[in-house]
């Protein structure tokens, strides 16, 4: 009955069982190696200890908080919430509102079930590291005859002329090959005991206490973090950013100004990058100069700053052309909120309002004309004229506020204005973030080390009977019981090896 | 586009093997498995020299990026891994039976990525937002987290099936399926690979989203859906260590489990959220 050689290597580092002979196989629980106490470290039973450090009721939390989860996701959050409860009858909606229903995530409820999640996490490792530390540090007596009981057969073998030196050499094997290596000698039996992999044992405390890392993180983040939002428009310096959930202003207490803000297409029209040159100004001084990508942050003084979106904004040049029956229009450059002489003289005029985008017509720019006498007149003048006329209804298109001859004899033309980029930058600080870091690394790790290692204690039993040399091996694991089994395989025949060769001949 | 052409044929590929893994069954011959290990072999031999045509195409096409950004692209690579770990898992069980669940699985991925008028084999530029080193680590810990939880929901499946079987009995299809106490502890191994996986998956997407979007973890729907399901399979994993639940009660949650992989994978792309771009 050999369960096969070891696999020269181990693609898959979980052991998987071999089916093909489906023998010695236990299906009884291995885990629970350490009995479970339900009574607070002094002796008192505890109900409140009891009820946290039981694993019952984390697969209750779990399955809890998906389901909490699943109906935050069914529910809209944030966006879409007052078409959403438009479509409740007024009981129901009430109802919404005292469960904290539209923001499930940072409801109380779902805060509370998260702090039960940690005390479960905080009793039960309490209650059982007492026993792993225990199991940990223990020496087991060499001479147990418990594990030696129903072995296969394959664990047993006999040395025929055994050589002088049989408790040195098992012993240095044991010593070199495991830990805490101890031998004994009980009548005619000699027995040895080795142990691996202890720290297994304490995989699953890292996991857990990585789930309270990441939680700690998450709660530092949201008291002392915050999510905000800016637009800089080329040129410009901000100090200030706007949060994002309370609309409130943020005072940086440094200075940002955009550079240059580029966007490049893909030759479908996709957008492929967007690009933002920032300096950080520190007392109206340059401090640091950055280039923002998508996927690509700054971080200044805790602050993150990511490229979100983008826009435009007019700039300062409007070109205009005024013409008069009969002559020839004159084209000019002008700055708005300045006031222009009118080519003959009536009066003045300036641009006092600039739109690069109004209601999908595309730029538009209001003059205001200022007669020597009489009233003054505003009208809109539109860059894409055919365009305004589809889009405008008839009765807004004949009224004088949108007639560019409203002001006879001329009729103002709008024919480009200078548009500027502004960039969209989400600013963030959240001092949490490397404490969930932190976490997601210890979880990986705890992981790791809870379901690839194991902790495996071995006993070697050799009894003299006349001549002969009757050797066995047993061992036990904290689980894997087939890779228990190789391992014992390969210590037999290592130790039958070891034992033939005699140094003598 | 050779590749797209080649990955049509693995769906066939796939589901002639399939087909013989089923004859395997039925008959009991030894003869149909082998070749069945053959043929699936060779679709994942084929299916991967495919995915390296694609990339190196797309690289040709001056949009170089790893084959993973669509949901033609994810669809592929998910079939590629729940073979290539199903192969480890014959190989290392030299139990062919689980072939027969698995199979399927791949085959109808397959056929739903090549068939289905709404998916697009074309390579695609890259959206900004997808330009990350993350993508490819992301892509590759989640995918193996989605094979590994779908070789448990076939487990399960057959472990539903081995109920059945009674030494009365006769029935060579359930015979031929290893023992529940086996299927139990492979299923479990399965869950802890998965677990694992989409661990890492979990936390590679959150270093993305940091980078990417700003914060580490925004309740979008598709990372609520993987946290859900992470859950419910630490849920398993948990209720094992509780005086037993085994057998039933863990394929009953990895039922659930797998349901909510899948969740995750399509149903998500009907609630709106950052990563709605899968369509
Ligand atoms: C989301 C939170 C949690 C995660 C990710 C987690 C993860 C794990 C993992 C991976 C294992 C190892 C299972 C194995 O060896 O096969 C484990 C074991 C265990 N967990 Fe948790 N766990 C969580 C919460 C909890 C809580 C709240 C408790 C509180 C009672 C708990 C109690 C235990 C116990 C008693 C074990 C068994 C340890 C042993 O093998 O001796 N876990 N957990």
């Amino acid at each position: 009955m050999n369960r096969g050689s070891d696999v020269g290597f181990f693609v898959c580092p979980y052991p998987i069982f071999d089916t093909r002979t489906g023998s010695g196989f236990d299906p009884e629980p291995v885990l629970l190696h350490m009995p479970m106490k339900r009574q607070s470290p002094k002796g008192r039973p505890n109900i409140v200890w009891a009820f946290f450090s039981s694993v019952k009721l984390t697969v209750a939390l779990l399955i809890i908080l998906a389901t909490a989860s699943v109906v935050g996701t069914l529910i809209p959050q944030t966006e879409g919430v007052a078409q959403f409860a438009q479509g409740l009858s007024p009981a129901m909606l009430k109802l919404f509102v005292t469960l904290d229903l539209f923001d499930v995530y940072h409801s109380l409820w779902f805060r509370i079930l998260l702090g039960a999640l940690t005390a479960n996490i905080v009793i039960c490792s309490l209650d059982r590291f007492p026993g792993t530390w225990k199991r940990f540090t223990s020496r087991p007596k060499p001479d147990r005859e418990k594990p030696f009981q129903d072995l296969a057969e394959e664990q047993t073998f006999v040395i025929h002329h055994p050589p002088a030196d049989v408790t040195e050499r098992v012993h240095d094997y044991l010593a070199d090959k495991y830990r805490k290596p101890r031998a004994r000698e009980v009548g005619t039996e000699r027995y040895f005991y080795g142990e691996k992999g202890g720290y297994s044992l304490f995989g699953v405390y890292l996991v857990h206490m990585s789930v309270l890392c990441i939680l700690v993180g998450g709660l530092v983040g949201s008291f002392l973090g915050f999510e905000a939002y800016v637009n800089i428009v080329e040129g410009q310096t901000i100090d200030t950013v706007v949060s994002r959930k309370e609309r409130t202003p943020i005072k940086l207490g440094f200075g940002v100004r955009c550079d240059n803000f580029t966007v490049d297409f893909y030759e479908n029209g996709a957008p492929k990058e967007y690009r933002a040159e920032v300096t950080f100004m520190v007392d109206g001084k340059r401090a640091k100069q950055e280039t923002l990508l998508v996927n690509h942050p700054a971080t200044f003084k805790g602050v993150t700053f990511y490229q979100s979106n983008y826009g435009t904004v007019p700039g300062n040049a409007v070109h205009l052309s005024i013409s008069q029956q009969g002559k020839a229009p004159i084209s000019m450059q002008v700055e708005p909120k300045t006031p222009y002489p009118l080519p003959g003289g009536e009066g003045t005029f300036s641009i006092v309002d600039l739109r690069s985008n109004i209601m999908d017509i595309g730029p538009a720019a209001m003059v205001s004309v200022h007669p020597e006498d009489g009233e003054e007149i505003n009208f809109w003048i539109f860059e894409y004229r055919d365009r305004a006329k589809k889009i405008l209804p008839g009765p807004m298109l004949n009224s004088p506020k949108f007639n560019a001859s409203a002001y006879g004899p001329y009729t103002f033309v709008l024919t480009g204005l200078e548009t500027r980029y502004y960039t969209g930058l989400q600013a963030n600080k959240d001092p949490g973030v490397s404490i969930v870091w932190m976490g997601c690394f210890f979880m990986v790790i705890g992981l790791f080390v809870t379901f690839f290692t194991f902790h495996r204690r071995v006993w070697v039993r050799v009894s003299d009977q006349g001549q002969d040399l009757v050797v066995s091996v047993a061992g036990t694991s904290s689980k894997n019981p087939v890779g228990l089994e190789r391992e014992l395989n390969t210590l037999a025949r290592s130790l039958e090896k070891l034992l033939h060769k005699d140094p003598r001949i | 586009m050779i590749n797209s052409i080649i990955l049509s044929y693995t769906t066939f590929i796939y589901f002639l093997a399939f087909f013989l893994y089923l004859l395997f069954m039925v008959m009991g011959r030894a003869g149909f498995g082998r070749l069945a290990t053959l043929v699936t072999l060779l679709g994942l031999i084929a299916q991967s020299f495919a995915i390296v045509f694609r990339w190196i195409e797309s690289y040709q096409l001056g949009i170089g990026h790893a084959p993973f950004s669509n949901l033609y692209e994810s669809l592929i690579f998910f079939t590629w891994t729940i073979i290539f770990l199903y192969m480890i898992v014959e190989w290392r069980t030299k139990n062919r039976t689980l072939g027969t669940f698995v199979t399927p699985l791949a085959f109808l991925a397959m056929a739903y990525a090549s068939f289905s008028p709404g998916i697009s084999s074309k390579i695609q530029p890259l959206v900004p937002a997808l330009k990350s080193n993350w993508l490819i680590s992301h892509v590759i810990t989640c995918f193996f987290g989605y094979a590994a939880f779908g070789l448990s929901f076939a487990l399960s499946l057959m472990y539903l099936l081995k109920q059945r079987d009674t030494p009365l009995r006769q029935n060579l299809f359930l015979r031929l399926i290893p023992g529940q106490a086996i299927l139990d502890e492979l299923n479990y191994q399965m869950i802890v690979i998965g677990f694992l996986m989409l661990t890492l998956g979990i936390i590679t997407g959150s270093v993305w989203a940091h980078s990417a979007w700003g914060s580490y973890w925004s309740w979008d729907p598709k990372e609520t859906w993987s946290l859900i399901t992470w859950l419910i399979y630490a849920s398993i994993i948990h209720s094992r260590l509780v005086r037993g639940w085994r057998g039933k009660r863990i394929v009953f949650l990895s039922f659930i489990g797998f349901c909510c992989v899948l969740f995750t994978y399509f149903g998500v792309n009907y609630l709106a959220g950052l990563h709605s771009y899968a369509k």
